[in-house]
């Protein structure tokens, strides 16, 4: 129970005020299109050299908390995904926002990122050294098989055609491999200079989310402004908490894996919050609503994204391994400071360790609440009149891929993605998949690789893939997620979700 | 010793003012970028941002200096943008890693070589080390080796990726020592390979000085050996390559500074080159990287323009055979 | 379904299906081998189904995806045009807030049903833009120190 022993040190007038600059800071800067909690974080680190430890790790791990949950904000009332994390956010969320109900899909949105973000601090309270074993416990082999399972949830995710999802997804696998390959160093598909680094994620996501919702608004036109108008629905709190907690599936099965992928290193939260809502939807009566906005969509991705938050630093506390890149970034806070990650980093610093977690687990609730005073007043976005709205999103667009890594090609990336999307969109396909198999790429490539050449200079291919329960499970896995989608296809249920819900 | 480095830096400044006075007596009138190429949290990342946060002071560059992250391809992607993209106007800064972007310069497929960049001035240097995990059977590189011989390409060993320091140390250790080593490349860079070590997916791994004796103090790896002409202070105990008797020298270890592209100005390449150094000397500056484990040791432009002609040296006779 | 989706779909898919057969052909083709190992596995899944898909299209079997309708094709041409020009060219050449400003103004002023006589409508437009314009410098100039291109009138 040492967390409550040093609960105390949270509320000095001054950690206290640090506390709530980190997380509006966060929840501001989560919401800007194109920051990712990783560069929001690194962007915090300055402020922390004139800071004591104790303070600096207080901030950091506030802003670390409430950026995950910020990104939720621009996501469902722009659609545009701060973060990979937030994807799955944007397939419900947004959809909830164009019906007017978006105050309900921010107030669902927060409690569920709380409720998730609380029980994976909590489980990185409790359970820290139990876990570090199992974040350890995924080599080459098992994150190859993990890549696999996501590529197999790619088919049947937020698309009314199998073959469609699994063509998107294979554009998506495509275009992770332009660049230089990260193992050999070789230039692949290199056909033009933009491209010569690579497609970074955020921009591309930026592109393949707003833009063709830019582009749709264009295709309106000229209208009267009576034809569009969006009355928006107020909603109240006390709603909202028994409309989550009424949702028990959607929020068990979303905390549940992201605290399970938050703990993996390397694979992170970038996949979290699509995994849950894919699983959701499979096991969900109603699997028909997601899509067209539905409470559990939102639930599931958001209550997963922030689980995985305190797992994430497992390895790193107990390690020093940084599990994921903010959790690097949270290392260089440390080590300015002189303080070293590891086993005996909670019998020497306590003092600066259990602030820092007790930190996470506050901020989770100022930022739910927050979130909740804004709900009902930034859903109001959604009456922004049509032609004032394309311009801002095609401004933020801009700004925010710009912003990255100040790199006009990542611009103009991210134009051409977003382009090529609105009309592939147009034709069935849909941008969820594609993003999942950009991020799905290079794992599932790297860990092959890796993996390949551990295996050939030991116990051979066949034997390093298929040996140990860890790769079986997954193995097994795979195999029923890929039999399920079949099943659903060859039931034929899947081709009127989404059609019917836009056309 | 606070009062000697405001002096020196006084007299710097009244040195190079006959240089400013040829149209750039203001610079630099703005915030300046420094592009690291690598990504937010890693080692280079890290240092650059301690070792620039001094650099609003009046006795340094008097304007901030913001960290822009291009990361990609062990580095490629950066350097590339910085050799046919930066602006060489003095406001765009890169870092450098050696033997990084030399090595990759001399693999060919990248637009930079030694004369794409201009150096101003080095701040760390990073020894790579031998580490095995804590409980494994090997406790010299003797150990490591015997198991080599006994299986020609089976002793597993993880490193950062292909032509940076930690595969140049590889190189040379299959030099040395005469046998075929498994070198896996991990692309999660230094992080990532140190987890292999841990986690037991491979045997062994060469690791950042700075990365392995945290990873010591946290008690999960033995450190062997350390690829460098000397013992580090950080690690008196750990003899070096050559103390046990394998003829390697400091070919692969991570030379970290400061770089301007080819073609900047020359009045600015000296003014930085004069004040750089003694923005790095700031004691807050030396305390922060003591404290988080990482090596220093400045050298001046002329000191790492020699450096860079040794490594292209070394590195295309090194390189040459594969 | 009509003719002019179904010629749609098949012009996107047989597009698409290009696009996979010839990312197949550099796969297989280019060297070194040991870095498109990945690719080959890829894109031969990518081309198998981009063709399904194509030949489907082509059978007029295609079941999802509405196509365009003429009117949204005339509709969105003018906003596509500007979008398309701000910014593959005008965020370099003119600058990102000089670029951003205009195409901001141009695009209210193309899309924004409220008539185009009254003067209030401009006063309105100028101030949504400038005050946008203020929150994009203060968010990403001031507090974010992000550098952008150089502005034409500066």
């Amino acid at each position: 129970m040492d967390f409550l022993f040093y609960m105390g040190d949270v509320f000095t007038p001054i950690n206290f005020g640090l506390l709530l600059l980190g997380t509006i800071g966060g929840l501001i800067l989560g919401a800007t299109p194109g920051l990712s909690p990783t560069m929001t974080v690194a962007l915090m680190i300055p402020f922390t050299f004139k800071l004591e430890p104790q303070q600096g790790l207080i901030l950091l791990g506030a802003a670390y908390t409430s950026t995950v949950a910020g990104g939720a904000v621009s996501a469902i009332l722009l659609k545009i995904p701060g973060a990979p994390a937030n994807i799955a956010t944007t397939l419900d969320g947004h959809t909830m926002a164009q019906k007017g109900q978006g105050a309900k899909a921010l107030q669902l949105s927060f409690i569920a990122s709380a409720i998730g973000g609380l029980f994976g601090v909590f489980l990185l309270i409790f359970l820290t050294p139990v876990l570090a074993k199992w974040a350890l416990a995924f080599g080459p082999s098992e994150l190859f098989w993990l890549a696999i399972l996501g590529v197999t949830v790619i088919g049947t995710l937020d698309s009314s055609s199998v073959v469609k999802g699994l063509l998107s997804g294979c554009i998506g696998l495509w275009l992770a491999t332009i660049g230089f390959d990260d193992i050999m160093g070789a230039q692949r598909f290199i056909f033009h200079s933009s491209v010569s680094g690579g497609i970074n994620v955020i921009p591309a996501l930026i592109g393949l989310f707003a833009i063709p919702q830019v582009i749709t608004m264009f295709a309106k036109g000229r209208k009267g402004t009576d034809a569009e108008i969006i009355s928006v629905k107020r909603h109240p709190i006390g709603a909202a908490f028994r409309e989550v907690f009424a949702r028990k599936r959607a929020l068990s099965i979303g905390t549940a894996i992201g605290s399970i992928i938050g703990l993996i290193p390397g694979v992170g939260g970038q996949i979290a919050g699509l995994v849950a809502y894919d699983q959701s939807k499979k096991i969900s009566p109603e699997s028909a609503k997601f899509g067209t906005g539905h409470p559990e969509g939102v639930i599931a991705a958001e209550s997963a994204n922030n689980a995985m938050v305190g797992p994430s630093l497992v390895p790193l506390l107990t390690l020093s391994i940084p599990g994921s890149p903010t959790a690097a970034v949270l290392l260089g806070g440390l080590l300015i400071h002189g303080i070293f990650p590891g086993p005996t980093l909670f019998t020497q610093y306590p003092q600066v360790v259990w602030p820092f977690i007790n930190s996470m687990l506050i901020g989770q609730i100022l930022m739910c609440v927050f979130g909740l005073l804004i709900a009902g007043w930034a859903a109001n976005v959604a009456r922004v009149p049509p032609a004032v709205m394309a311009a801002v999103v095609l401004g933020l667009a801009v700004f925010g891929s710009y912003s990255v890594q100040h790199s006009m090609g990542d611009v103009y990336v991210m134009m051409a993605l977003g382009l090529a999307m609105f009309f592939l969109e147009r034709f069935g396909f849909s941008a969820a998949p594609l993003v999942l198999g950009l991020i799905l790429g290079p794992i599932a490539e790297a860990n092959f690789m890796q993996g390949a050449m551990i295996a050939n200079a030991t116990v051979g291919q066949m034997a390093y893939f298929f040996t140990g329960w860890l790769n079986w499970l997954l193995i097994v896995i795979v195999v029923v997620s890929i039999g399920y989608s079949i099943w659903m296809e060859l039931r034929q249920r899947r081709y009127t979700t989404k059609e019917d819900a836009t056309a | 010793m606070k009062k000697w480095i405001a002096g020196a830096a006084l007299a710097l400044t009244a040195m190079t003012g006959s240089a400013m006075a040829e149209g750039h007596g203001d610079y630099p009138e703005r915030p300046i970028m420094l592009m690291v190429s690598y990504g937010a949290g890693g080692a280079t990342d890290f240092q650059a941002r301690i070792v620039t946060m001094t650099a609003g002071n009046d006795d340094a560059l008097q304007m901030p200096v913001a960290i822009l992250n291009k990361a990609g391809a062990g580095g490629r992607v950066g350097w590339n943008w910085f050799a046919t993209q930066a602006e060489a106007d003095g406001y765009t800064l890169g870092a450098y890693n050696v033997p990084h972007f030399i090595a990759q310069s001399i693999e060919g497929g990248v637009d930079y070589s030694v004369d794409s960049f201009e150096p101003i001035a080095n701040w760390g240097a990073d020894p790579a080390v031998f580490v095995v995990a804590a409980d494994s059977e090997f406790n010299s590189m003797a150990d490591v080796i015997a198991y080599a011989t006994e299986n020609p390409g089976g002793l597993t060993f993880s490193g950062a990726g292909l032509f940076v320091g930690h595969h140049i140390a590889a190189l040379q250790l299959e030099k040395a020592a005469g046998v075929k080593l498994a070198y896996i490349p991990n692309n999660a860079g230094g992080a990532g390979a140190m987890r292999a070590v841990i986690a037991g997916e491979v045997l062994g791994g060469v690791n950042n000085l700075s990365d392995a004796f945290r990873a010591r103090e946290a008690g999960t790896v033995k450190i062997l050996g350390v690829f460098d002409l000397e013992r580090n202070a950080f690690l008196e105990d750990v003899p070096t390559m050559m103390e046990q008797g394998y003829d390697i020298d400091n070919a692969s270890v991570n030379f970290r500074g400061v770089m301007v592209p080819a073609g900047t100005d020359p009045a600015i390449i000296d003014h930085l080159a004069a004040v750089v150094p003694t923005m790095f000397e700031n004691s807050r500056v030396a305390s922060r990287m003591a404290a988080g484990g990482s090596p220093m040791q400045i050298m001046t432009r002329d000191e790492v323009i020699e450096m860079w002609a040794q490594r292209q040296e070394t590195l295309e006779e090194l390189l040459a055979g594969l | 379904m009509t003719d002019l989706p179904r010629t749609q779909h098949i012009v996107a898919s047989g597009l698409i299906a290009g696009v996979g057969l010839s990312v197949a052909y550099v796969s297989f083709t280019q060297e070194p081998a040991g870095a498109f190992v990945f690719p080959r596995l890829i894109s031969s899944v990518f081309a198998v189904l981009a063709i399904w898909t194509f030949i489907k299209a082509l059978l007029g079997r295609t079941k999802v995806g509405a196509g365009i309708s003429g009117t949204e094709m005339r509709n969105m041409a003018p906003g596509l045009a500007i979008a398309i020009i701000y910014i593959f060219w005008a965020a370099k050449a003119l600058g990102f807030y000089t670029a951003t400003t205009l195409t901001f103004f141009i695009l209210l002023t193309l899309y924004d049903p409220a008539p185009h006589g009254d003067a209030r409508t401009w006063i309105k437009r100028v101030l949504i833009t400038a005050g946008f314009m203020a929150v994009m410098y203060g968010l990403f100039a001031l507090l974010l120190n992000v550098f952008t291109p150089k502005e034409i009138f500066s």
